[in-house]
């Protein structure tokens, strides 16, 4: 359970990946947190930050939470998943390696070469940026991606050949027949298998849409002349950016699974609806991201009554199976809370709050008067920071039970209400019609990002605490002890 | 407003859930009970849950599905009615909006592109509320229909990020009374 499980299991390297991937996530986090504050405070018109400056800002915090949400997940991931599965830590090590790489890239195409069409590169901004950066800084940016997503492809394929090896295929590693009763429960797959399972599945094909989209991009910004339709590379960049995203939660809700039940002392159940709702989410995940397009009425109108209807389904299993069952694993169970476990928790509570504005936004009638408001951020931030993070946090206390002290609690209410307050912000501030992605906001707005900026700060210091705690109870430690 | 309606409906649900989470959290160490029957009585809720969240889920979409903004799924206009076409052209960072002054009462049609990259069209209200929008993307024309239905200045804000001066894209709609 804790940091002795990896390494008896797979020698010294092993928990030292481990710890490495923790500690990149923690203090990348806490620089992006910081580039996030930095944006609410200058919205709030409290410091000031030009738009260049910010917008350049946003894109990192953009595409650094994204990915370092994907790092968080797959450390969560692996983790678990190794105690069933044969995995290669080299392949492990070099997703980190990949990652470091393409982060450099983006951070220097941002600082140093001042792109900032937003993560999401929204074919053909990258090559119309009156002159704010080059061709070049927004290759950079490109490379930077695609570096990063390459090292997902190769840790995704070696959990698969692993699963494979053990389960023969991927339908069994996903428990389908359990799903549609035509196994016993009770010969499924751990919810760690059937969460890499979908994981891999989802991300492969969104990574490699992803990477399509990418090379078109640079071919664009050197050749012009290349002409490639907006409303296609539109859906190719979200399939691939909603996927991708999705797929954290999918990875770190593990921790949910595995950490809970070792303070409730009570298994985790997978039965049927367990098996259907991962096979369903596998599904619901390729084919929902139409909900990105709602507002572009070119589209085929039966994709996006899809994407409206899908949203809406997708809300099933997570409520029904993951918030439910978390719930009914603590009801009177007696445990006794720490931080570790308030805060997985929290996670499996934030993503199922975080569905909630989701599915309002996903419906056509109300994507009208609520898109690219700050609803966007509001929904997406309750269930990443206070869902896929809150689970991270979770993870990286529970191995390192040191870290799990007096200082923990007050990290955690600090992250706890100081979330719940920016994400609150945000969602009423989207439902007065305030944009999102705006450097300079009306002086009507600006309650709204002043009360935001004060939660934001909070959860700012409350993760600071988490994670220094953690890195101090690492390197204090001697390795022997680390998992005392 | 639809925007308050729907702010409400989501902050009421989320209050719900954060309170039955509280609510488990702070009795879990109180009484120990046995697993078993928990997850036998869970089962039986969770039954009537799914129940409910099926009847929730085909009454909202079939409400919803009912009331699309696409042109092709609009209500025909009485006869006689006239829609007055509106050219509306984005490009980094100006609109062109041809007319852009309208009665109280008329009906302007949209016809929403962009020269360069993705833009948003979004209508703001005089009390700067969204009452419509549409993408405005390159290559394309998005055909966006509204009834102006209160006099005032209306204002045209850019609601889809593009490029440094993506919130100064914005110009203003004149409608007079009748
Ligand atoms: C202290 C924590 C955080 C703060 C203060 C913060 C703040 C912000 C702000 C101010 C924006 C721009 C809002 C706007 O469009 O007007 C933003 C956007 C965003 N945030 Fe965060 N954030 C935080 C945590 C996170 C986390 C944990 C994630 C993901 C794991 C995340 C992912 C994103 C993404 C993907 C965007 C969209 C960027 C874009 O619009 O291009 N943020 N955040
Ligand atoms: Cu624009
Ligand atoms: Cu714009």
């Amino acid at each position: 359970m804790t940091i002795q499980a990896v390494q008896t299991r797979g020698g010294i390297s092993a928990r030292a990946a481990v710890l490495a991937y923790v500690v990149v996530c923690g203090l990348v986090l806490l620089l992006m947190m910081v580039f996030g504050l930095l944006m609410r405070l200058t919205q709030a018109q409290w410091i000031d930050i030009q738009p260049d400056l910010f917008y350049v800002i946003m894109t990192m915090h953009g595409a650094g939470m994204v990915g370092i949400a994907g790092l968080c997940g797959a450390t969560v991931m692996w983790y678990f998943v190794r105690r069933h599965v044969p995995v290669t830590t080299g392949i492990f090590v070099a997703n980190l390696v990949f990652f470091l790489i393409g982060a450099l890239l983006i951070l220097g195409s941002g600082f140093i070469g001042g792109f900032g069409a937003a993560w999401t590169f929204l074919f053909p901004l990258p090559a119309h940026s009156g002159d704010l950066w080059s061709a070049n800084a927004a290759a950079a940016y490109m490379f930077g991606l695609l570096f990063i997503g390459v090292g997902f492809l190769l840790l995704h394929l070696d959990i698969a050949r692993g699963i494979l090896s053990v389960y023969g295929g991927l339908g069994a590693a996903l428990g389908v027949k359990q799903a549609f009763g035509l196994a016993p429960e009770s010969e499924g797959p751990p919810p760690a298998v059937a969460a890499s399972t979908m994981a891999l599945i989802v991300n492969i094909l969104g990574i490699l849409l992803g990477a399509a989209v990418l090379v078109i991009t640079l071919v664009n910004l050197y050749v012009p002349s290349f002409a490639f339709n907006a409303l296609a590379a539109k859906n190719m960049i979200f399939f691939f950016g909603h996927v991708f995203i999705n797929a954290t939660i999918y990875m770190a809700v593990i921790a949910v699974y595995e950490i809970l039940p070792v303070y409730t002392h009570r298994a985790w159940k997978t039965n049927q609806a367990f098996y259907l709702a991962w096979v369903l989410s596998t599904v619901f995940v390729l084919i929902v991201y139409p909900h990105h397009l709602l507002m572009d009425f070119a589209m085929p109108t039966w994709a996006l009554v899809l994407g409206q209807v899908v949203s809406w389904l997708s809300g099933l299993p997570v409520l029904l199976v993951t918030a439910f069952g978390a719930l009914t694993n603590v009801y009177r169970s007696g445990i006794k809370w720490n931080t570790a476990a308030g805060l997985v928790f929290v996670g499996a509570a934030g993503w199922a709050i975080g569905v909630i504005p989701a599915i309002a936004d996903g419906t056509i009638e109300v994507n009208s008067f609520m898109h690219n408001t700050q609803w966007v951020p509001g929904h997406f931030h309750t269930y990443l920071l206070l869902g896929t993070i809150a689970m991270f946090l979770g993870f990286l206390t529970h191995i390192t039970p040191r870290s799990n002290n007096a200082w923990a609690p007050t990290g955690f209410w600090l992250y706890v209400v100081g979330g719940s307050i920016f994400v609150l912000a945000f969602l009423t501030a989207g439902a007065a019609s305030v944009p999102r992605r705006y450097a300079v906001h009306l002086p009507s707005w600006l309650p709204y990002d002043r009360v935001g900026s004060i939660g934001a700060a909070l959860v700012v210091v409350g993760v600071l605490i988490l994670v220094v705690r953690f890195l101090v109870s690492v390197t204090s430690a001697a390795p022997e002890e680390a998992g005392a | 407003m639809i925007q308050e309606v729907v702010w409400s409906i989501s902050i009421v649900l989320m209050g719900i859930l954060a309170a039955l989470f509280i609510w488990v959290a702070v009795g879990a160490d109180a009484a120990l009970v046995n697993y078993g029957p928990v997850i036998a009585s869970a089962y039986r809720l969770r039954t009537w849950l799914f129940g409910l969240a099926v009847i929730i889920l085909i009454a909202a979409n079939y409400d919803t599905i009912g009331k699309l903004p696409y042109v092709s799924s609009l209500p025909a206009m009485p006869a006689g009615a006239a829609i007055q076409p509106v050219e509306v052209v984005a490009e980094q960072w100006d609109w062109s909006i041809k007319p852009n002054a309208f009665h109280v009462g008329q009906t302007a049609e949209f016809r929403v592109t962009s020269k360069d990259v993705n833009h948003g069209f979004a209508l703001y209200d005089p009390e700067m509320h969204i009452v419509a929008q549409v993408q405005a993307m390159p290559g394309y024309t998005n055909v966006l229909r509204y009834t102006f239905n209160e006099p005032g200045v209306f204002h045209v804000l850019c609601l889809e990020y593009c490029g440094v001066a993506h919130h100064q894209m914005n110009t203003e709609i004149k409608v007079t009374a009748q």
